[in-house]
């Protein structure tokens, strides 16, 4: 498990539509300590997932510092540190298995072959696909493949865990299922986490702190603290209040509709 | 048979329901018979001599068979078959992952290799016969000539469809390029090279057959239009009804095998 420490990260992206670049990232400042649940929170095509891709290492070229357990991330420095992401599609092999698909990804982490069957076992299980270890992704649906997604990145026993707004593609209530067993591995396994949501709800039922992100370019707007107890419960009305004035913070505008001072 | 027939036939086994194994055995039977006897019926209606019967013509097959000059022609064939199919493979191969992989490849050739696919194989055969006289190197450069652009096509689809987003994955947990090569490039390729293979079979049988006719002394084709020339329809019947066997056999015994195991996986072939 590890810290995390962004400074002054900024991305622009090149592309023919924008010769010039478009700044995607302007200037993120962001710390997570050990074991914390962040959320980042914004509209869409604010730079969420960016930071996401220059945390994972997917997407070397940026500008600031960025370290992840002190280690800097960049394209010299390969793979320093072990991720466990989940992507906003679950982006199973479909010709391998179940079991085969979290086998890839412990084989690609260099994790020892003769753990291999207690971790798949293990993770399968606590995800509540025990019985579908041999079955291929398209026998399942999209909430069982999602969960092999997470079985997946909590078996290579990661130091962060990044998730892309893993719920999004799924109906609300097995978002709402999904969002409670992460809740309970986190609670168990107590992961550094950075999650990705445009839901304010979602944010405020799973982080320990929310980060709000303007519009493109994406800056940091404020953060939230979240301190209702664990375990969570959907019902608690802290929950929905918090979720109603975190919203106001995104839209930047209050109950009655007028604007909030940045 | 499909893919899919077969599994549902397997699925029908295992379950026990068997009435539905020799449904579809005994229509594929029950066709047969009605072929054969529709065969010796033309047979009579027409004269054996323009339509020689069942009877006749496994006869004039088993001659061939006893002569030796079956094994010898359909050798010859074969392994002029073979050459080309791996050379056309290989280049086919090339050109279409480059087309795959860069723009300026692909639109450089997209509209060649559509040319390629639409002249006759037998304008191939000509140039090449003439450019290097009625020799084998002849004949394999047009059969890879008139084969190789189906193939191109369909792996330039192939590496067109590659997912980004499954590679991406596989970087993130730390699969080194060589892995995400083989574990993940390939293995969604393969179905686009499978179809590029049957492609490229179905074009290489017809183009083989008409170089031989034109310009080699031996192989199947050959001795195809030697039959024509003697006006022994026996014996062309009979060099159709192997080449026929032949090309079930390599489509039932190697490419079905091949499929089933590599895309069981595969909802669109299971369902």
């Amino acid at each position: 498990m590890a810290d995390i420490e962004v400074r002054r990260l900024s991305k622009v992206y090149r592309s023919r539509a924008h010769p010039d670049g478009l700044l995607a990232l302007d200037g993120i400042d962001l710390a997570v300590a050990d074991h914390q649940f962040v959320c980042l929170l914004g509209p869409s095509g604010c730079g969420k997932s960016t930071v996401l891709n220059v945390l994972c290492g997917l997407d070397p070229q940026y500008a600031g510092e960025v370290r992840v357990a002190g280690r800097v991330v960049s394209r010299a420095n390969g793979h320093p540190f072990r991720v466990g992401y989940v992507f906003q599609e679950p982006r199973l092999l479909p010709w391998l298995t179940v079991r085969r698909n979290v086998e890839f990804a412990l084989q690609s982490e260099g994790i020892a072959k003769s753990e291999w069957r207690a971790r798949c076992d293990g993770w399968l299980g606590r995800v509540g696909l025990a019985d579908f270890a041999e079955a291929h992704p398209h026998e399942l649906s999209g909430g069982m493949q999602q969960r092999t997604a997470i079985a997946r990145a909590f078996a290579v026993d990661p130091e962060i865990l990044l998730m892309d707004e893993p719920f999004s593609g799924l109906d609300e209530l097995t978002a709402r299922t999904m969002r409670e067993l992460l809740l309970s591995i986190w609670l168990e396994t107590k992961k550094t986490v950075i999650f990705v949501t445009h839901n304010c709800f979602e944010a405020c039922f799973l982080a320990d702190r929310i980060v709000v992100f303007t519009a493109r370019p994406g800056r940091i707007k404020r953060e939230v603290t979240i301190e209702l107890p664990r375990p969570r419960n959907y019902e608690d009305a802290r929950l929905f209040e918090l979720s109603v004035s975190v919203t106001h913070h995104v839209t930047g505008t209050t109950a009655r509709g007028t604007r909030l001072p940045d | 048979m499909s893919v899919a027939t077969a599994r549902k036939l397997e699925a029908g086994a295992a379950r026990g329901l068997l009435r539905r194994v020799p449904e579809a055995v005994s229509i594929r039977l029950a066709s047969l018979v009605v072929l054969a006897v529709a065969w010796q019926a033309a047979s009579i209606l027409f004269t054996e001599r323009f339509v020689p019967g069942p009877a006749s013509t496994f006869a004039a097959l088993w001659d061939l068979a006893r002569g030796g000059e079956l094994i010898k022609h359909f050798g010859v064939t074969m392994a002029r078959m073979l050459a080309s199919f791996a050379a056309a493979m290989l280049v086919g191969m090339v050109i279409g992952t480059a087309m795959g992989l860069y723009r300026r490849a692909e639109q450089s050739l997209d509209m060649w290799v559509m040319v390629g696919l639409t002249i006759p194989g037998l304008c191939y055969i000509i140039v090449s016969f003439m450019w290097l006289g009625l020799n084998d190197r002849a004949a394999v450069l047009a059969i890879t000539w008139a084969t190789f652009p189906a193939i191109a096509i369909n792996v330039w689809q192939g590496v067109k469809a590659i997912d980004p987003r499954l590679i991406d994955m596989a970087r993130v947990f730390g699969a080194s390029a060589w892995r995400r090569t083989t574990r993940v490039v390939v293995p969604q390729v393969l179905p686009y090279l499978m179809a590029a293979a049957r492609f490229g079979l179905g074009i290489i049988w017809k183009v083989t057959v008409l170089v031989e006719l034109l310009g080699r002394s031996d192989g199947i084709g050959y001795m195809l239009n030697y039959s024509f020339q003697m006006f022994d329809m026996a014996d062309v019947f009979a060099w159709t009804i192997f080449f026929t066997l032949v090309m079930l056999a390599i489509e039932l015994a190697i490419l079905k095998p091949i499929e089933r195991r590599l895309f069981m996986w595969r909802p669109e072939i299971r369902a």
